[in-house]
């Protein structure tokens, strides 16, 4: 990996997680982070905690730096600094940028305009088929879908866009080389390993430390034109997230959920103070400005089905419902219900939720 | 100075003939019982002293000794008091008695004179039937569960003293009498009926299908949506014991002691629902003396685990032969027992550790992590030999006060009935009689499907991700609605009912 000077210099205060607010106090009081170096360690050189300097002292060697550099190179982690052309613009408009970005992936999606999906980790299913049809709707319209490779709804907007053959950029909260939680280091290798990018200001070996996280989501936030919030409680990550967007200048879209579920509090009280709504992926596009107004199509009846079978849609429509309750509103007999059921959900009309309620399929 | 009477010993469910000497000589004053006896069986001499001598007899006053013929098998339990005692008293005074190696004497003593009931009489009485010999006395608490074994006579007793008087010839007891089976079998209630199960119709089904094809039924639902009770229908909606299912389950039955309080034939399958901190050997079967366990117990009937995922881990994979060979082999150092264990695994969980996960009115507290743990639990291997899983909702106040009528156990077990009888028949010449069953080739040979029904289920794959053991389970399960429809093949309706009672597998362990 071809680094400047300079870039080694900064690459080895990355790797002390000194912050950019220091960083860059560092290189205006000494010139350029090159000289920075240069001063450590003299009596009247920069002073660190005593963690940061301890690690400090220890890279301060070429040879150290060479180590770091070659097993970067191992790992196909590459870096971007504040100077390179290919740095999102986006970031640098924000307070406190990053110094350095590692990143493995498809640099590409950086270019692409990017949209946040986020939201809980204990997400409902309605919450994750939402961020999911969403994410693909994004996806599809050219859009790199960025997450925070989470449990939960980070992961359905990640899977939405994969399944559509779309760029999805994940910003993690640890290093690159500490996937977390730990069971999704498949999914980080299928973004990596597809058109998608995943990424993080934390150097290679970082551990997921939980104050990670929400400084994290201003990265979040910072590289998007808008953030959509899918689920989240009052106090949560997603509401963090939207937070730095408003403070960014980021549009903020809420998905709207069923009122009194705890998914449901961030949205709402979002769209009360004036988010906007996001119910398919065209809401989101329109509002940003990356497609051209639409007019919404009329519904059109399948000509294929059965009366029955657009007996029990037509109940389903109303709200999620189990056999019982179908079998109250349609007057249809079980065994009956139950093959129709099935033939429907086969098709793919109608799917099944927890506690084998039946719901309509979102974005169908 | 030397006398001889009848017994029965038990080895796992099954008797074997035991012959009580007693001889009396010269020499120190003593009482020895020689010929493999376990501690209670050498226990039993102060237990005899005591009887002979609260019934008004003399205890001989001499070097007894008592030899338990074969002696080279183990005998445990208590069977053998009642046959040592006539044989000591029979030793020392001769006269009067009669018939002895033409009866066999069953029975434990108590101190006062008192005869006590056993494990295991029936297979007992069976030995007794198949050694040719004619009359069993036994205590009282014993007769019922014998009173099938219709070719030797039963002469229930209540004391050590009316045995005499009847082996004598003084005061004769009184027969047991004979029932046949199908007797037994009209005067059975019904206790658990479907018709108070109210709503979840979807959970309904599929117990019916789980009944009429033999298929293990994994049940998910929140608390108080019904499992248990739903489980307690299904011995009700199986087919009828038969006699010989009867006699394998009530031998086992016996053997663990459950019917000395007088009960009779088993009638009713059983239903077996063991609490979850249950032990493998209490589950398995084994223990020092390899007895038979709750999935024996449950032989030609129910095994219910309820809360399945807190069972340990190692109890519920050693479950997996018994389930699929239909015995279990216990090994000890002196000897191997096998018990039969062919009965239909019904299961009930939690969606997750708090219980309210996809509940209407309550919010589910656990993480994604808690619920995975909670999950994994239950290994891959145990849930491909469960064939019906299905999801229940929680039953609403208005379901429960609504009067509408249910239908009954009988209408169901109708039902199920004839399409057991379908599945006989095409089974006739395999060593398999339900769809359960089938293996790998079977499916192919049987599940005969027609071209839409096999165009259905070849979409359900692509939709579903199903895999390949899940497909072949979905086809037999298809085949039993098939039979319960009496349709020759499987048709697109019976795929599409199959697919919903198999769902739950990919939402929660994909």
């Amino acid at each position: 990996m071809n680094v400047t000077p300079e870039g080694k210099c900064l690459l080895w205060l990355s790797a002390a997680e000194v912050t950019p607010a220091k960083v860059d106090a560092l290189t205006e009081a000494y010139g350029s982070a090159t000289a920075v170096w240069e001063a450590f360690g003299k009596p009247d050189g920069p002073r660190f905690p005593a963690q940061a300097q301890d690690r400090l002292s220890r890279l301060h060697s070429q040879a150290a730096m060479d180590a770091l550099l070659k097993r970067l190179d191992e790992k196909h982690v590459q870096l971007l600094f504040r100077t390179d052309a290919a740095y999102p613009p986006q970031l640098l408009a924000i307070d406190d940028p990053p110094y350095v970005l590692y990143y493995a992936g498809d640099a590409g999606c950086l270019s692409r305009p990017m949209v946040a999906v986020v939201g809980t980790r204990r997400s409902s299913q309605y919450g994750r088929s939402m961020a999911k049809s969403l994410a693909s709707g994004l996806a599809r319209a050219g859009v790199c879908v960025v997450s925070g490779l989470a449990r939960g709804i980070d992961e359905a907007a990640h899977e939405g866009a994969l399944e559509e053959g779309g760029a999805t950029l994940g910003v993690l909260g640890s290093g690159i080389n500490v996937p977390y939680p730990p069971e999704h280091t498949m999914l980080l290798r299928r973004i990596a390993g597809g058109n998608g990018l995943v990424l993080s200001e934390y150097p290679l070996d970082a551990e997921p430390v939980p104050f990670h996280f929400p400084h994290r989501n201003r990265l979040i936030s910072g590289l998007c034109l808008g953030v959509v919030l899918v689920e989240g409680r009052l106090k949560s990550g997603g509401m963090l997230t939207v937070g730095a967007a408003l403070n960014q200048g980021r549009e903020v879209f809420a998905v709207p959920g069923r009122v009194g579920c705890q998914g449901s509090e961030g949205p709402h009280t979002l769209l009360r103070e004036g988010a906007r709504m996001a119910t398919c992926a065209q809401d989101v596009l329109e509002d940003l400005g990356l497609v051209p107004l639409q007019a919404p199509k009329p519904p059109t009846e399948d000509e294929t089905l059965t009366s029955t079978q657009r007996s029990i849609i037509h109940a389903l429509k109303v709200e999620p419902m189990n056999v019982e309750e179908l079998q109250k509103q349609t007057g249809i007999d079980a065994s009956a219900l139950l093959s129709e059921l099935g033939m429907l959900e086969i098709a793919g009309l109608i799917e099944r939720e927890a506690g084998n309620r039946f719901v309509l399929p979102i974005g169908k | 100075m030397l006398a001889r009477t009848l017994s029965c010993g038990l080895d796992g469910v099954n008797g074997f003939l035991v012959e009580v000497e007693a001889f009396l000589s010269g020499g120190m004053i003593g009482f020895e019982i020689v010929g493999l006896p376990s501690a209670a069986v050498r226990e039993s001499r102060d237990r005899i002293r005591a009887a002979i001598s609260v019934s008004g007899y003399r205890f001989p006053v001499a070097k007894v000794t008592v030899n338990l013929a074969p002696a080279d098998i183990k005998k445990e339990g208590t069977a053998f008091e009642l046959a040592t005692a006539v044989a000591v008293l029979c030793a020392s005074e001769p006269k009067g008695f009669a018939g002895l190696d033409k009866t066999m004497l069953l029975g434990e003593l108590s101190l006062n004179g008192a005869l006590m009931p056993v494990r295991g009489a029936l297979a007992m009485a069976i030995t007794a039937a198949e050694q040719g010999i004619e009359h069993i006395v036994l205590p009282r608490k014993n007769a019922r569960e014998c009173e099938c074994v219709s070719t030797v006579h039963l002469y229930p007793a209540d004391t050590f003293q009316e045995v005499i008087d009847h082996l004598k010839g003084k005061r004769l007891l009184s027969e047991h009498p004979h029932v046949t089976y199908n007797q037994l079998l009209e005067a059975q209630v019904v206790v658990n009926d479907l018709k108070h199960v109210k709503g979840q119709s979807l959970a309904r089904k599929a117990l019916e299908v789980a009944a009429a094809g033999g298929h293990n039924m994994l049940m998910v639902g929140i608390p108080g949506s019904g499992k248990t009770m739903l489980a307690r229908c299904l011995p009700g909606i199986l087919p009828p014991l038969s006699y010989e299912e009867s006699l394998e389950t009530t031998l086992i039955h016996s053997a663990v002691g459950e019917l000395c309080d007088g009960g009779g034939l088993i009638t009713q399958r059983p239903f077996r629902s063991p609490h979850h901190n249950v032990s493998m050997p209490a589950m398995i079967g084994g223990g020092v003396k390899a007895k038979p366990g709750e999935v024996s117990l449950a032989h030609n009937g129910v095994l219910f685990l309820d809360e399945l995922p807190e069972f340990q881990r190692a109890t519920l994979e050693a479950l997996r032969q018994p389930l699929e060979d239909g015995f279990v082999n216990i090994t000890r150092v002196n000897g191997q027992s096998r018990y039969l264990s062919r009965c239909m695994l019904v299961a009930g969980m939690n969606p997750c550790p708090c219980g309210n996960l996809g509940s209407k009115t309550q919010e589910c507290r656990c993480s994604p992590v808690d619920i995975k743990r909670y999950l994994s639990r239950i290994s891959g291997p145990l849930l491909d030999r469960i064939d019906i899983q299905v999801e229940m909702d929680a039953v609403t106040l208005e379901e429960i006060e609504s009067a509408r009528e249910q239908e009954d156990s009988a209408t169901v077990a109708s039902r199920v009935l004839a399409a057991r009888t379908r599945q006989r028949e095409r089974y006739r010449r395999l060593p398999i009689h339900s769809n359960a069953q089938l293996d790998q080739r079977g499916v192919e040979q049987f599940c005969q499907m027609d071209e839409p029904a096999r165009k259905l289920l070849r979409q359900a794959v692509e939709r579903f991700h199903i895999s390949m053991r899940t497909y072949a389970r979905i086809r037999k399960v298809a085949l039993t609605l098939a039979d319960l429809a009496s349709h020759d093949r499987i048709q697109p309706g019976d795929v599409a009912q199959a697919i919903q009672l198999r769902n739950v597998e990919g939402r929660f362990w994909r």
